[in-house]
């Protein structure tokens, strides 16, 4: 008894850092490749944020190159269209993070009640093989499957009698293609985190609702969509953070040198790659990187303050 | 005043007299003591390999490995250094050769370059070329010092500084143009082939109507090559400035070439003409429909093959085609005995053709590099020591190539390109005086070609302008991208509007994209070179 009173007054400080370190060791261990990944790849090439301020000379280096202020923004601010680029891009990527979750949701609820496990494997198989097909081939598919002169589709509708739709010569339908391009690309990867968290329900939970006579509607709607809002408000988050980062590859592979398509559709990477590959300039690249890692890191700030407002356990920080 | 000129005179005889001698020396087969003698000061104890970096794909398959090997005996035994290739793929072929370059890890040291369509000046501006000083060429590149003349290495000097030297003893035409089936055109009524872009049109139609069916295009285009200039200048003598962006936007009227303007403001009616003319063409079906993004295609071995009648590109791919037996790619001939290609030049109507510039093709050293004494050594040998260049250039003889009583190459019998082929890419240091022509070209074609252009070819009038973009860059960025937009609208005829309100709509946004402003610093920059 005697003992136990101190021992209470110790915890009652603040352990110093080094004792938490040790405490803790095992999972610091298990974070380590982490901590050193971030330190390499995010935290150590920060200072080299400069080059976006200098004219970069290969001999001189990042920091021994001359200054010359905000010049490096100009060519993006100068072309009148930063504004629409970057509404393009959120947009885009906006309508992106709603439909990928909320399609990778129901496909995890799917899946989950899918009985037959053979069945329910070979569904996720296929779904997640267009994952690892190369953006250049899909470009090369699309256009297989809607060319004027011998794609799939032309093909059939004038054997049928009908008019052929010239996709590739009107940019209007480009964001509908290019959504449902992305779509059948991405849902089959991106539904195994919720299939993942799914299984992670406790099943007794599950049992205990089928006993007291919920239907499998309810089932989703009061057990599995709640225990899978944290998951989705931390990846929802996360998203939120590149939404102003365009995908290069699909975007230019699908509409790529065609301008009568890329009005419609233009995001900052097109932009930036059309003006500046026959400028190989790292100062002006990182100009905009920068541009989009400030706004992404804006927004983020934004959404996390709202989110702890409402629901402060699901906050990010 | 006489006797100056005189003394310049004997002195640039007894100049030329020794140039020619140093080359001569040197290109007899075994010229090891005339190196030797060159260098007998230089320390070349230790041996070193000398990476030279070139664009291409690498060979998977011939003779290379055998000619670097016996290549480097002869230059380790002269320089004590070997070489190796670094290739550059042709996919993205110049972001990732500036990266290369960009790196500065001294794993390159030899750089093969160009003014027009490799990044030379912005290289040498951002300090990834080493800066050469003529001491440093004089002792360690001797013969090929002696032969370029100094107006040539005065094309190549920026700030004082030489920064590259250049392939200027090298004949050859890149100027562009349209190859076409010459026996089509005959076929069509045209006895002389295509000699005006009426005739292309007079061309153009008939094919679709007579071979329409069994070619896989005219021309199988992606889109992305833009004869509008080509068109304007057909008519009005304007020239260029090469390497400001890949559009050739900005340059002068060869009267009047320090009067810099863009020729896409000052030829409005020329091009509302050739916007209407491919407006028909793409009516008449000269490229599929959905051009723009016909990016798969290769018309060029498709045209090879014949199964397209049009390809868009320089003279020296011309050469290729037009030669039955220079490439195994050829076949339109083994298919159809009286196949034969023209090539329809830019300025044919009007009647010029500019001379290829000395810095098309250039060689650098890397500022990173270890060894930049080593490199300019063997630089100077493959340029200029015949053993070299006959195993850089052409392989290995008796099985890459042989020569026959008349002094010409060809292939031997045993020829297998699999086992004997070999490929360097080296396009900066060829030289005429060890060429060894080859007697797979058609040279009756060629040669006619090339006496029309020696006619009425004019030099490029903006060999010592060396532009500092550094105000304007971004400007230039946006209109690039204006032109390379707005070109794929009017070179395929893709647009709904009026030839005219289609030009208009061009112009104005040239005008947003700031092509005033960028002519205003290259007229000042311009009025600073030429002293205007």
């Amino acid at each position: 008894m005697q003992k136990a009173v101190p021992q209470k007054v110790i915890n009652n400080r603040k352990p110093s850092v080094g004792r938490t370190l040790y405490q803790n060791k095992t999972l610091i261990i298990m974070c380590i490749p982490a901590i050193i990944y971030f330190i390499a790849f995010s935290y150590m090439p920060l200072p080299g944020i400069y080059v976006a301020f200098v004219n970069y000379n290969y001999r001189a280096g990042i920091f021994g190159s001359p200054f010359i202020g905000l010049r490096n923004f100009e060519f993006v601010a100068k072309s009148g269209k930063l504004w629409m680029l970057t509404k393009n891009t959120i947009l885009f990527n906006f309508a992106f993070i709603i439909l990928d979750n909320l399609l990778a949701v129901v496909v995890a609820i799917l899946l989950k009640e899918i009985q037959s496990k053979m069945f329910r494997k070979v569904s996720q198989t296929m779904m997640f093989l267009p994952y690892f097909i190369s953006q250049v081939l899909v470009g090369l598919l699309v256009f297989s499957l809607l060319n004027s002169d011998t794609g799939f589709l032309n093909v059939v509708l004038t054997r049928l009698g009908m008019t052929p739709l010239r996709l590739y010569k009107n940019g209007d339908a480009w964001p509908l293609i290019i959504i449902l391009v992305h779509l059948w690309q991405k849902t089959g990867y991106n539904s195994v985190v919720y299939f993942a968290a799914i299984m992670g329900i406790d099943d007794s939970i599950i049992e205990a609702s089928m006993i007291d006579g919920a239907n499998g509607w309810q089932k989703i709607r009061h057990i599995i969509l709640p225990s899978l809002r944290p998951t989705i408000v931390i990846l929802l988050l996360f998203a939120l953070g590149g939404i102003v980062k365009g995908d290069f590859g699909l975007f230019w592979n699908l509409v790529g040198r065609n301008p009568t398509l890329y009005q419609k559709v233009d995001i900052i990477e097109m932009f930036v790659y059309r003006a500046t590959v026959s400028d190989f300039n790292f100062s002006t690249a990182s100009a905009v990187g920068m541009y989009q890692s400030l706004v992404g890191f804006v927004l983020v700030l934004t959404v996390n303050t709202i989110v702890k407002k409402i629901e402060p356990d699901y906050s990010l920080f | 005043m006489k006797k100056f000129f005189a003394l310049l005179l004997a002195a640039m005889m007894v100049l030329g007299i020794c140039a020619a001698s140093t080359a001569e020396e040197i290109t007899t087969a075994n010229a090891t003591d005339v190196w030797a003698e060159k260098w007998a000061d230089v320390d070349t104890s230790e041996h070193v390999v000398i990476n030279y970096m070139t664009t291409g794909d690498a060979p998977t398959m011939g003779a290379n490995a055998e000619m670097l090997a016996k290549l480097n005996e002869r230059l380790t035994e002269v320089v004590n250094a070997e070489i190796n290739i670094v290739w550059i793929s042709w996919t993205d072929y110049l972001a990732n050769y500036n990266l290369r370059i960009a790196a500065m890890d001294g794993s390159i040291d030899l750089i093969g370059s160009s003014t027009d369509w490799l990044d030379a000046w912005p290289n040498s501006k951002r300090g990834g070329f080493l800066e050469l000083s003529p001491e440093m060429l004089q002792k360690y590149a001797p013969v090929t010092y002696a032969t370029v003349p100094q107006n040539h290495w005065d094309v190549c000097t920026w700030n004082g500084n030489i920064y590259f030297i250049p392939e200027d003893n090298y004949s050859q035409w890149t100027n562009h143009g349209f190859i076409y089936r010459k026996d089509w055109a005959k076929e069509a009524g045209l006895e002389n082939g295509c000699e005006t872009w009426a005739d292309l049109t007079t061309y153009v139609k008939y094919v679709k109507e007579a071979y329409g069916d069994k070619l896989i295009a005219l021309w199988d285009t992606d889109g992305t090559a833009y004869p509008a200039g080509g068109y304007i200048c057909s008519f009005a003598k304007w020239r260029s400035i090469d390497g400001l962006a890949s559009g050739a936007i900005w340059g002068g009227y060869l009267d009047d070439p320090y009067k810099i303007n863009c020729l896409y403001l000052e030829e409005t009616d020329r091009l509302v003409e050739y916007a209407k003319l491919m407006k028909e063409w793409d009516e008449i079906g000269v490229w599929p429909t959905d051009v723009l993004s016909n990016t798969g295609a290769d018309n060029r071995l498709e045209f090879r093959q014949g199964k397209t009648a049009l390809e868009q590109h320089h003279t020296q791919t011309w050469t290729g085609i037009v030669s039955p037996k220079a490439s195994t790619d050829n076949t339109m001939y083994l298919d159809d005995e009286d196949a034969d290609a023209g090539f329809y030049y830019w300025g044919k109507e009007a009647g010029y053709v500019t001379r290829d510039l000395v810095t098309h093709g250039v060689a650098a050293v890397s500022a990173a590099s270890k060894h930049p004494e080593r490199t300019l050594m063997v630089y100077d040998m493959l340029r200029n020591d015949k053993t070299c260049y006959d195993l850089f250039n052409y392989g290995l003889e008796g099985r890459s190539y042989a020569i026959d009583e008349n002094g010409y190459r060809y292939t031997p019998d045993t020829y297998v390109a699999d086992n004997d082929s070999i490929s360097t890419n080296w396009w900066w240091g060829r030289n005429d005086d060890l060429e060894i022509p080859s007697s797979a070209m058609n040279w009756d074609e060629i040669n006619a070609l090339y006496d029309e252009y020696d006619k009425i070819a004019v030099m490029y009038p903006y060999e010592a302008f060396v532009f500092d973009n550094s105000m304007v860059q971004s400007y230039i960025n946006q209109c690039n991208e204006t032109y390379n937009t707005y070109m794929k609208y009017i070179c395929f005829g893709q647009y709904d509007v009026t030839p005219e309100e289609m030009v208009a709509e061009f112009q104005d946004a040239l005008r947003a994209a700031g092509v005033d402003e960028v002519t205003a610093e290259l007229q000042r920059q311009i009025d600073e070179t030429y002293n205007k």
